[in-house]
């Protein structure tokens, strides 16, 4: 479905785009010469143009190879798929986690993640879920005092 | 041979209770992380070293270091009961150590993976021992174009010995040093690349990214391969080990070779993946059982697994003495000396040699622990691997996030993560080399400032790279090592050549 060309294509386009990026943030603090020396920008300029150089060899060496790597696949659908439902649940952890905390973040993403992608029974997930988060509870709140993000539920319960 | 004294003063350091304690819950997470797919040794020490900042340096250290060492062991298991990689270091451990275990001797392969990884650890830590002081002494004369030099000499070797494209290579790195430089600038103040975020003001973590990018990143490429173990049930005979002991000295060649190669790619910054895949590979070259070499020959264990064990403990070697780490999991490791307020480098060795010499004695301790440890745990962490990956995958990925959180109790971080987790998949995917990102990050800033100074030096002018011997040595050497790939091309070209040349003068 996705060829290897066109992964290493898009790639390489991706690595130049941060390599473009970098060159513009340094152009903002100056490349030149001050009193104390090198100006900030001078080094991460340099690196950006590095990058953005070696981006532009890939597309080249990408294009000269083109016969071989078109045919070769990267991803096909079925793959794509896979990954795409857990990426999108780990996303969906991440955006959570910010919301109601790590620990109720943890319990519903092991849970659906467990049901849905795993095709088990959902008190399955739902047990592997909160015995999780109590575990890491136990062990970072209890066990090493260090206090992970919480919110608007465990201030309800009176867990801080 | 002051050596010596020094290396009993570290075992005095080293050896109590609580950091024998230490070594075993570091061992045995270690392994954990080394059995687990998506988690492995860079990223394991980044989970753990959050929960260290609080601890003495030495405890920290020897927590960390003996994760490592359960980690290769943890890694070789996988490879041999599952035919899969625990670590990549260990994926050439998978040609002959699956192929024995397949034939009915699982603890054979087994025994003679750990006891061979002990032998190539022990080697590492001898070398470290014997030569440590000396770099360390020996680069006391360096000032900041020497040091610029070694890293460059460093990030050279990775674009010409890497095994992957050059120019994917210094993308990688670019990618490493740009990251490093976001946030405060350590020598004007001023703040750089933050492109109107707060949340980048602090930097980027390399911790977060090593957790994205070896730890997500693999996740992801676990679920795209579909994953499922097929495992060989292991139950370790105590007499089998025995036999397997007695066996071993008939490899000495391979053992001996193998350790040079691994001790080689450690110092030099190669690291174990590429130190197991070219003792492999001399194996096959040269060893007089090479026609059996696949087919589960002892041999084709042997070679890989000492050279990634004494690989992973030399590189241990120029993260102390030179400051430059010989892998990414050091690379992290001298990521968390810095953190804990350290200054790895030749000046170590003077500010703190009970940190220095208590390090080097642990290691030797900690690998007879490891050993130890994984013989007698190998059934207990391979049942671990037949809870379906469906159930312990949500798991793991829980596991990085609230690592990468635990960083600096930054909600952004997880985000970060995320990305770095994309990054890592598609890099790893299109065969871009990790490693160099993670130590660009690592020592990004102290390269640019040993650049900046060498430039406030010189008054801008690069010809101080070459200005005395050594420094003109070490770019030179750069330079050469960039290269390398050309150079050889050439001389194999000339070689054709003048043989053709020579052929025609015969006819």
């Amino acid at each position: 479905m996705i060829s290897r060309f066109n992964a290493e294509l898009a790639t390489a386009a991706a690595t130049a785009a941060v390599g473009a990026v970098t060159v513009f943030g340094a152009l903002e603090y100056g490349i030149g010469w001050d009193m104390a020396g090198p100006e900030p920008g001078a080094f991460p300029f340099y690196i950006g143009i590095m990058v953005m150089l070696a981006s532009g060899a890939t597309a080249v060496k990408t294009v000269a190879n083109r016969p071989v790597l078109a045919s070769r696949e990267f991803l096909d659908r079925h793959r794509l798929g896979r990954i795409g439902v857990f990426f999108g649940l780990m996303t969906g952890f991440v955006v959570l986690s910010m919301l109601i905390g790590l620990y109720v973040a943890t319990v519903v993403y092991v849970t659906a993640a467990v049901w849905w992608q795993g095709g088990y029974k959902p008190w399955i997930g739902a047990a592997c879920g909160v015995s999780a988060a109590l575990f890491f509870y136990v062990v970072l709140e209890k066990g090493f005092q260090v206090p992970l993000l919480k919110g608007p539920l465990e201030a309800a319960f009176g867990i801080y | 041979m002051e050596n010596i004294p020094s290396l009993i003063y570290g075992f005095g350091v080293a050896v109590s209770g609580y950091h024998i304690g230490l070594m075993i819950i570091g061992v045995l997470l270690g392994i954990l992380v080394g059995v687990l797919p998506g988690l492995g040794a860079p990223n394991g020490v980044s989970l753990l070293l959050p929960l260290t900042f609080s601890m003495d340096p030495v405890a920290a250290i020897i927590l960390l270091t003996s994760m490592y060492w359960g980690a290769l062991f943890g890694g070789s298991t996988t490879s041999i009961l599952f035919n899969i990689p625990g670590e990549p270091s260990s994926v050439a451990t998978t040609f002959d150590g699956y192929p024995l275990a397949h034939k009915g001797q699982p603890t054979q392969a087994l025994s003679f993976a750990f006891l061979s990884a002990g032998f190539g650890a022990l080697v590492g830590v001898i070398v470290i021992t014997l030569l440590s002081g000396w770099v360390a002494r020996f680069a006391l004369k360096f000032s900041s174009p020497e040091f610029f030099a070694v890293y460059l000499l460093a990030f050279c070797s990775f674009v010409g010995l890497g095994g992957s494209s050059p120019f994917k290579s210094m993308v990688s790195i670019g990618f490493g040093f740009s990251f490093a430089a976001v946030g405060m600038d350590s020598v004007s103040g001023s703040l750089r690349l933050t492109y109107g975020f707060d949340e980048l003001l602090g930097g980027i973590s390399f911790l977060v990214a090593v957790i994205g990018l070896f730890g997500l990143g693999e996740l992801i490429m676990t679920i795209e391969e579909g994953f499922e173990l097929k495992g060989i049930r292991a139950r370790i005979s105590v007499r089998d080990v025995l036999k397997t002991v007695v066996a071993m000295p008939r490899y000495w060649v391979a053992l001996l070779r193998s350790a040079a190669v691994g001790c080689w790619m450690g110092i030099t910054p190669g690291g174990p993946t590429a130190a197991s895949f070219m003792s492999y590979g001399l194996a096959k070259r040269f060893s007089k059982n090479r026609d059996k070499l696949g087919t589960g020959e002892p041999e084709g264990i042997i070679s890989p697994e000492t050279a990634d064990h004494s690989a992973g403990t030399c590189a241990m070697l120029p993260m102390i003495a030179l400051g430059v780490p010989g892998s990414a999991t050091a690379a992290v490791m001298m990521g968390g000396l810095m953190i804990w307020g350290l200054n790895p480098g030749p000046m170590l060795f003077v500010e703190r040699p009970d940190f220095v010499w208590g390090l080097i004695a642990s290691m030797y301790l900690g690998n007879v622990v490891a050993v130890v440890l994984v013989l007698a745990t190998v059934p207990l962490f391979a049942s671990i691997l037949r809870i379906p990956f469906a159930i312990i995958g949500p798991i793991i990925v829980v596991t990085c996030f609230i690592g990468a959180y635990t960083v600096g109790n930054k909600g952004f971080d997880l985000s970060l993560a995320l990305a770095f987790g994309v990054i890592g998949y598609v890099f790893k995917k299109l065969d871009y080399p990790i490693a160099p990102l993670v130590l660009a990050m690592v020592i990004g800033d102290k390269a640019e400032d040993a650049f900046r100074q060498s430039m406030i030096m010189s008054g801008g002018n690069l010809s101080i790279f070459w200005s005395n011997g050594l420094v003109a040595t070490l770019t030179g050497g750069a330079l050469i090592l960039a290269f390398w790939p050309l150079i050889t091309a050439g001389i194999s070209r000339v070689a054709t050549v003048i043989r053709g040349a020579s052929d025609r003068e015969v006819a």
